[in-house]
């Protein structure tokens, strides 16, 4: 466990230290997996099905604001469906359109939510989704992940209604429009997983947020289980040939996916709570303290070298002389503290280590930081 | 000589301006009132808009149908209906809207009223040097 806490603390040291490229080469990655996940589940519209265009709009985005992502998307799907049918396209507008107005401007920062549902839907582990957001985001991201259900399902049904589409010519566009729409309002399974979803993220957000010993564990096995049941119950109510084994393979994703996030965001010792009590002139106050669980990362310095051989007055060299010569180098294992203060680290006692070590001058380099100190 | 109580407060306060401040701070700008006025008006356009377009979508969907019958029903019951469906959907997003937006205000005012205490407390640590 101290190792995974080390490796954690390490990732947040090297993100702090590289955000400046690290966010831009996600954007870049994301744009660049979702408009390939466009182009080979549309791609009817082979200018846009080109890796230098999807290249160009991926570095593109690397440096725009994030909503800017879901715009191409947006626009890409739409080109795509244009291509197939301009009154499928019109449908897709429709519903984009209805989903800013409505929806995401009421959330706009789980907007990237609508983006990832469909993602997650097309690498067939949607019910990550729902668990991830009722940890991470507020009860409003129920009503994201529903509009990404939509999106995915719009999606889907053109997709498997597109030779029927393709058939039919251009004055059979009322018929086109209808087909379109259809696909949207009489599709059971989308209705059932929009309610599945909703409820989980609901269940999730309410139970992490109890005054109770791992609500966290809790709040991700309980809405894995909702989940699953009310998909079960949608299926035996609507036969919605929701796969059985599917949803359990990927319901038990979504715990490992959550236990992730936990670890991340909210990892505690229960162990060490404290429970205390006290007043001012307005209120009696009962409180729980719950310690995080954490180790600070070790950093290694090299405080004192002792050169074996060294004639008096002689000029101080520390290359090509002394190669081959032994040293012996103390070096000082000392943990960087949290919150900026690295001198409180120094003080406790569980907060250094020392190691005496004897190393060949040619290992130099694999020292963090060196220190002269004769 | 360097107030290290300063700048961790200081940096507290940047990172929190930089964050969400932005959008807290525009939100201070306004009183309760003209915030959720402005937010429920634009709500009211979202939802006319959006209704008109499930409107077409619903014209649409059966255009044959409905001009074949356009004659035959009585418009004015229609429009009348179509108009009570129109304010049904505008009143009930504008009420969502007015709980939405009437806790996003209380929550940045209260995150607001903590960013205005840190400045008192950095005015009180300047004078004090």
């Amino acid at each position: 466990m101290t190792g995974l806490l080390e490796f954690r603390e390490k990732l947040k040291l090297i993100y702090s230290k590289n955000e400046m490229f690290i966010v831009p080469v996600i954007k870049f990655l994301l744009t660049f997996i979702v408009l390939n996940m466009i182009n080979s589940h549309l791609g009817y519209m082979s200018r846009l099905d080109n890796i230098i265009v999807v290249l160009i709009v991926s570095l593109l985005c690397s440096f725009l604001p994030n909503g800017c992502i879901i715009l191409f998307a947006a626009v890409f799907s739409l080109l795509h469906l244009y291509e197939l049918s301009m009154e499928v396209a019109l449908v897709g507008l429709c519903v984009y359109l209805v989903m800013f107005l409505l929806f995401i401007r009421l959330s706009p920062k789980d907007s990237m939510t609508v983006l990832l549902t469909p993602v997650l839907f097309a690498l067939n582990v949607p019910y990550i989704m729902p668990i991830v957001m009722g940890l991470l985001g507020s009860p409003v991201s129920a009503i994201s992940v529903g509009c990404g259900v939509v999106v995915y399902y719009f999606l889907n049904s053109v997709v498997s209604n597109a030779a029927a589409l393709n058939s039919m010519g251009s004055e059979e566009a009322a018929a086109k429009l209808r087909m379109a729409i259809d696909g949207l309002l009489n599709n059971k399974a989308m209705i059932v997983i929009i309610l599945a979803f909703a409820i989980t993220v609901l269940v999730v957000y309410l139970i992490r947020r109890m005054s109770v010993e791992y609500s966290w564990t809790i709040a991700i096995v309980a809405g894995a289980i909702f989940n699953l049941i009310i998909l079960l119950i949608g299926d035996f109510l609507y036969d919605t040939n929701i796969s059985v084994f599917g949803a359990v393979l990927g319901s038990l994703l979504a715990v490992a996916a959550g236990k992730v996030v936990q670890f991340f965001r909210f990892f505690v010792d229960y162990s060490r709570t404290e429970k205390v009590q006290f007043e001012d002139d307005e209120y009696y106050y009962y409180v729980k303290a719950v310690p995080k669980m954490m180790v600070a990362t070790p950093t290694k310095t090299v405080k004192k070298i002792n050169n074996t051989q060294r004639k008096p007055g002689s000029q101080e060299t520390r290359n090509t002389a002394e190669a081959g010569s032994r040293r012996r180098v103390e070096t000082e294992r000392t943990y960087a503290s949290r919150g900026g203060k690295p001198q409180e680290a120094a003080r406790g006692p569980r907060s250094y280590r020392k190691d005496s070590v004897t190393i060949n001058s040619d290992m130099e380099d694999l020292t963090d930081d060196y220190e002269d100190l004769d | 000589m360097l107030n290290e109580e300063r700048i961790i407060l200081m940096t507290k306060m940047a990172y929190y301006e930089e964050k969400e401040g932005k959008e807290n701070v525009a939100i201070g700008k306004y009183f309760r009132s003209d915030y959720i006025a402005v937010q429920i008006l634009k709500s009211f356009i979202s939802a006319l808009f959006a209704y008109v377009i499930f409107f077409a979508l619903y014209i649409f969907y059966d255009f044959e149908d409905f001009m074949q019958n356009i004659y035959k029903m009585d418009m004015i019951i229609f429009a009348k209906n179509a108009l009570i469906w129109c304010g049904i959907v505008v009143v009930a997003y504008c009420v969502i809207s007015y709980i939405v937006y009437s806790y996003r205000y209380a929550k940045a005012r209260k995150s607001l009223k903590s960013y205005y205490n840190n400045l008192k407390k950095l005015g009180a640590l300047y004078n004090n040097q």
